[in-house]
């Protein structure tokens, strides 16, 4: 970053709209936990007594944020190459059904860990094959998956149920739980840890990785990536994958997190990542984005929607989310107008 | 440089290249020599774009051979021409705006170990490559805080780091500004210090005369000669091989040009247009001749009010569109420059396209009259001669000839009085440019005022009773057309001749 | 002129069929196929009335289906239109409620029924204006754009019903619209109403300049806007006219239910883009019908239907979008390609 301002003919005013721009969502995080600490918490139950800023607010809001955070890089790598993959919600309700089935009939940790992942990856291939091979319009391509991936999620949970769970003769294996709620380090469970160290591989990916400056080119200039020899198809291929395993990751932290394998768990899912995404300044575009900057945005919005619900009731959520989308695709229009002013 | 090293780095040898009906390149033999700056002239038309294509594996040769370097070269894409040794910077910009300058140079090229860099010399190459040519520009900036002309010498840094030896450049003084094409010339000198040749190829012939060490003429897709610049006597003589005897005039007065002024247009300016002001006739056939990127095509969007402008443009004494919604009412109407882009809606028939600059006049309460329709779109299938079975045929399957009087038919459907017609032959085989030459002076002698704004100066010089020549986004000169037209100096002005070297 | 039109092949009789008739002929081929087999397959299913149904158990989805295809011709989405069948609902519902209710849910503003549905149908509206000043003024994607109003439309509806719905001291008019009964036939109004909005929406798309206008849009953005065509206004109507039929749907269906649930439209603009595509709208733009968007509709009714009829669980349905949906795009894009060739 220190080169962006060594670039220096610009004027002052400028500088500034680019510091703005790189760092304003810090400072956004920094007012809405400021904010919501000015609240007088005393009144609600679900929160311990004091101040937002309690110790167990905090550990709470990380623990139920790690299925957002793990996807968040991986997504903003997908929308920085230009494309969009709207299934991932569908990806992690089957993800978490099959890693539950999977701890319920007896397989270890490990095995059932490995294979969630393998069958993210799998799903991620399919949007991949759907969009890069069949040349069909991604929205479109990852909304059938996003049908077919919940079909198929909702036919593994067996009739009258509405979750893989405890109950008729199989019972969760103890150690379900830890993973998403046992604190491990810092009293923040492995979940969490997961997401943290998948975010900083994509930071290096971003920064040193053939894949993060091929995605760059992909949406930024396809043209000019191919003439420069980048297979822009493997590319995106790729990231499809990944952003299926990813979206596995957060099926397992959520059902680990609920004790059970809904196929519904990650409905809504896309739009939170498209909103967490943008909120941290990728271009819809294509070409421009950062992965921490994402990950970031997932804090403010796992900020923002907890600590809402200690001020207005739980059916104020979708209208602040949808809201919060406008806002942020409004913002980063303006924004994104005025970097090519200067 | 010494004598030793110039050897000959390209040779061709027999070229040909077919279209149907058409010898775009006609056994074309000449070769380059190392670390010279090779300018490669000719009139539009003349086979360059087409030997260029061929050169950097777009188009695969009819006959003929290539050698680059001492070896056979058949490239089949860009990628395989480098790695032969030849890079081309194309007229659009290969970069990408979001990485930095860097990131750009080293893009497709990195040296990776499990999917992450490694390092290697390549960052520092690069970077030399860079300092080299252009040390202003920092490696480290994004590209797209870069200017246009600092943009292109990054990728003509991707070009010489890439190993590539020849560098193709078309026109790319296009969209620079008189600083920036000293800047560029600097660094092509520098290229060719550090043993690179340069392909270049410009219309504008100071440039050449400047920067250009050998030249190949061509002409109707022949060769007509290679040989030093210093061989050359001069811009008259240079000038003189590229139109050879082949302009051929078939212009005729037609003496029906009215007195009243339909269009008068008064210091416009746009970010290339410079003080353009004329007016048009009624009865006249205006034209606009100068190189791509003099501004003709923006003054037709000016006067459509498809681009903002400043300046004043009066309409049969009232203002003139500021919209092409506005324009059309007024009686405007625009063929586009690009057909298939602009003009057409390829995807619907003949009979859907006609009626959209004029719906009122088959519309009652915004219902169509479906027999109205048809009618006009039967009748300019016959009055333009548009080659179909059925005006229901989708417009993506006719030729460029029919396509272009599809397009030609919506604007004449709108009952404009002043038509602005952008390269309305472009890409038309030659039986439907007489028809369409027909269809204009038709419409001229029938009152209408018509300005063609073209880059083929046969065109300009075979329809138009007055020629507007433009040079980097001027007026510089209005002509009188007629038999005693002196081509020579045309060619001079519209390539940045100064009036003193008419003669 | 007259020797003109004697001369060239003339009239429709003629010419060969558009691809927009090769491609809602084919759809509505593969519909009635679907049917028969499935009378072979489904014990009574090929009865009279069981057609009857496949139509007016989907007239909201057909009916939102007209607006959301508008929009897919001219190139844009409106995914937003299930949010706006549950917020309309909702309204009407709210505005329609007396003032003195026991509690929150069941106290409203007291609006004459008429005035309620307007001021429902305004609040459709501003959603619509919403997708509009987003899309056009804004130039964000219509795909974001479009789920962030659906959102903002379905949380509204939430707010005012926290989160469940409001179904008592309701006018007794409320209930009327939605289930009445024209013709002395079990044909509800709201199908009958559906049915107008076909035709119209046919005629506009056909013979009227504001159908052309779309298409002109959606095959070349450029060339219509170098044609004189303003597309901005044109693409904001689209939006107030998809939001609109939306809101009218809501309306309908919270008459027809006495109730303004905030989960009501749920996954309908889904729904209503799955036809659209069934019935060969391109998301490309510039091509489809509405007649195709229909027999779209039917194609989902008659395999969902099925489905249920083979005692599949409800949960089949999302598979069976997905798989017909892919196989309506690819083969649809093949049997053009192959015409064309």
């Amino acid at each position: 970053m220190s080169s962006q301002s060594k670039t220096a003919e610009q004027s002052v005013a400028s500088g500034a709209a680019n510091f703005l721009r790189n760092y304003y969502i810090y400072f956004v995080l920094v007012a809405i936990v400021a904010l919501l600490s000015l609240a007088n918490l005393d009144q609600f139950a679900l929160f311990e007594r004091g101040n937002f800023l309690n110790k167990r607010n905090i550990i709470n809001i990380l623990r139920v944020s790690a299925p957002i955070l793990v996807v968040a890089g991986a997504f903003t790598l997908l929308m920085v190459s230009g494309y969009i993959d709207l299934s991932i919600g569908s990806t992690m309700g089957l993800t978490a059904v099959i890693y539950a089935m999977l701890a319920i009939n007896g397989m270890p940790f490990v095995p059932a860990f490995l294979l969630t992942m393998l069958a993210g990856a799998v799903l991620g291939a399919i949007n991949g094959i759907l969009v890069v091979r069949l040349n069909i319009t991604p929205v479109i391509a990852t909304l059938i998956t996003l049908s077919l991936f919940k079909g198929i999620a909702l036919l593994l949970v067996q009739d009258g149920v509405s979750a893989i769970k405890s109950g008729g003769g199989l019972k969760m294996p103890a150690w379900f739980n830890d993973y998403g709620r046992d604190g491990v380090f810092l009293k923040l469970p492995a979940a969490f840890w997961v997401a943290v160290a998948v975010t900083l591989v994509l930071i290096v990916v971003q920064n040193r990785g053939k894949l993060g400056k091929y995605a760059a080119a992909t949406g930024g200039n396809p043209t000019a990536a191919k003439l420069s020899g980048i297979n822009t198809g493997r590319t995106v291929f790729l990231l499809y994958v990944i952003v299926g395993v990813t979206a596995a990751l957060a099926g397992i932290a959520r059902s680990s997190f609920m004790s059970l394998g809904d196929p519904l768990s990650g409905d809504g899912m896309e739009l939170t990542a498209i909103l967490v995404v943008l909120l941290g300044g990728t271009a819809f575009s294509g070409g421009e984005g950062r992965v921490l900057r994402s990950f970031v945005g997932a804090l403010i919005i796992m900020a923002l929607t907890v600590g809402m619900l200690t001020i207005v009731p739980a059916y104020y959520q979708t209208l602040v989310i949808g809201a919060a989308l406008l806002t942020a695709a409004a913002t980063n229009h303006l924004v994104s107008q005025k970097g090519k002013v200067s | 440089m010494t004598e030793e090293q110039k050897t000959s780095v390209l040779s061709v040898d027999g070229l040909t290249k077919d279209y149907p009906g058409v010898r775009a390149v006609d056994n074309v033999t000449f070769s380059i020599q190392n670390s010279v700056v090779h300018c490669l002239v000719g009139e539009n038309g003349a086979g360059k774009s087409t030997l260029v294509k061929m050169l950097t594996g777009a188009l695969a040769p009819t006959a003929g051979a290539m050698t680059v370097n001492g070896k056979a070269y058949v490239p089949t894409s860009p990628q395989e021409a480098r790695e032969g040794g030849i890079a081309t910077l194309f007229q659009e910009l290969h970069v990408v705006d979001e990485l930095t300058v860097l990131e750009n140079l080293t893009l497709g090229m990195e040296k990776s170990r499990f999917g992450f860099f490694v390092k290697s010399d390549l960052e520092d190459r690069v970077t030399q490559t860079l300092a080299t040519i252009e040390p202003a520009i920092d490696p480290a900036a994004r590209v797209s805080t870069l200017s246009v002309a600092q943009k292109q010498i990054v990728e003509i840094a991707r070009a010489a780091s890439s190993g590539a030896n020849i560098i193709i450049m078309d026109e790319p003084t296009a969209a620079l500004s008189e600083r920036e094409v000293e800047r560029l010339f600097t660094v092509i000198r520098r290229l060719r210090e550090n043993n690179v040749t340069v392909i270049y190829i410009s219309h504008k012939l100071d440039e050449i005369f400047e920067l250009g060490d050998t030249v190949t003429v061509m002409r109707d897709g022949k060769h007509i000669t290679t040989c030093p610049l210093s061989d050359v006597d001069g811009r008259a003589e240079l000038i003189e091989m590229m139109i050879g005897r082949t302009v051929f005039q078939s212009y005729s007065p037609r003496g029906k040009i009215g007195e009243k002024v339909v269009l008068k247009a008064e210091g416009l300016n746009t970010k290339l247009l410079k003080n353009v002001s004329f007016d048009i006739k009624e009865g006249e056939i205006i034209g606009f001749y100068g190189l791509v990127g003099a501004g003709k095509t923006e003054v037709a969007r000016a006067l459509f009010g498809a681009d903002s402008f400043d300046g004043k443009v009066t309409f049969h004494g009232k203002p003139g569109g500021r919209t092409p919604k506005e324009a059309i009412a007024k009686g405007i109407a625009l063929v586009p420059e690009e057909r298939r882009t602009q003009g057409l809606f390829t995807s619907l028939t003949i009979r859907e396209n006609v009626p959209v600059m004029n719906l009122p006049r088959v519309t009652q309460n915004g219902v169509f009259k479906a027999e109205d329709v048809r009618t006009a779109a039967q009748e300019f299938v016959t009055q333009l001669g548009i080659a179909t079975s059925s005006i229901e045929k989708h417009t993506e399957k006719l030729s460029g000839g029919n396509q272009q009087k599809v397009v030609l038919a919506k604007c004449l459907f709108s009952q404009a009085d002043l038509l602005l017609l952008d390269e309305p032959t472009r890409g038309v085989d030659v039986g439907a440019k007489t028809e369409i030459y027909e269809i204009i002076k038709d419409l001229a002698n029938e009152g209408n005022a018509v300005a063609v704004f073209s880059s083929e100066l046969e065109e300009v010089l075979g329809i138009c009773d007055r020629v507007f020549l433009m040079f980097d986004g001027c007026l510089q000169e209005e002509i009188e057309n007629g038999p005693n037209v002196d081509i020579a100096h045309i060619l001079n002005v519209v390539t940045g001749g100064q009036d003193e070297d008419a003669r | 002129m007259s020797s003109v039109t004697d001369t060239l092949p003339s009239g429709p009789t003629r010419s060969k069929m558009s691809d927009e008739g090769f491609i809602s002929s084919l759809v509505a081929a593969v519909a009635i196929s679907l049917f028969l087999i499935a009378s072979l397959l489904v014990p009574n299913f090929f009865q009279w009335q069981n057609v009857v149904n496949l139509v007016t158990n989907n007239w909201a989805v057909i009916a939102l289906g007209v607006g959301v295809s508008f929009l897919l011709v001219s190139g844009n989405f409106d995914l937003s239109v299930g949010g706006i069948v549950a917020l309309s609902g909702v309204l009407s519902v709210w505005f329609a409620q007396s003032t003195e209710g026991a509690n929150a849910l069941s106290t409203g503003l007291g609006l004459p029924y008429g005035l309620a549905i307007a001021c429902a149908l305004l609040g459709s509206l501003a959603i619509g204006a919403l997708n509009a000043l987003f899309v056009v003024r804004f130039g964000i994607p219509s795909i974001i754009v479009t789920l962030g109003t659906m959102m903002v439309a379905r949380g509204i509806a939430q707010v005012i019903t926290h989160g469940s719905q409001r179904n008592t001291n309701l006018p007794d008019a409320f209930g009327y619209l939605g289930n009445l009964s024209l013709f002395g036939t079990s044909i509800k109004f709201p199908v009958v109403l559906m049915g107008l909005l076909l035709v119209v929406a046919i005629f506009v798309e056909r013979k009227m300049v504001f159908g052309r206008i779309t298409y002109w849009i959606g095959a070349n953005p450029e060339a219509a806007s170098l044609s004189g065509i303003d597309r901005a206004r044109h693409i904001t109507k689209l939006y107030l006219f998809s939001a609109g039929i939306a809101g009218v749907v809501g309306i309908l269906l919270a008459s027809e239910y006495k109730s303004g649930f905030s989960n009501r439209g749920l996954l309908m603009e889904f729904d209503a883009l799955v036809i659209a595509l069934l019935g060969g709208v391109a998301i490309a733009g510039g091509f489809g019908s509405v007649i195709g968007m229909f027999f779209g509709a039917i194609i989902l009714a008659v395999v969902t239907s099925a489905a249920t009829g083979l005692v599949l669980s409800p949960d089949w349905q999302f598979i069976l979008k997905a798989v017909a949906v892919f196989l309506a795009i690819v083969t649809q894009t093949w049997a053009l390609a192959r015409r064309n060739k």
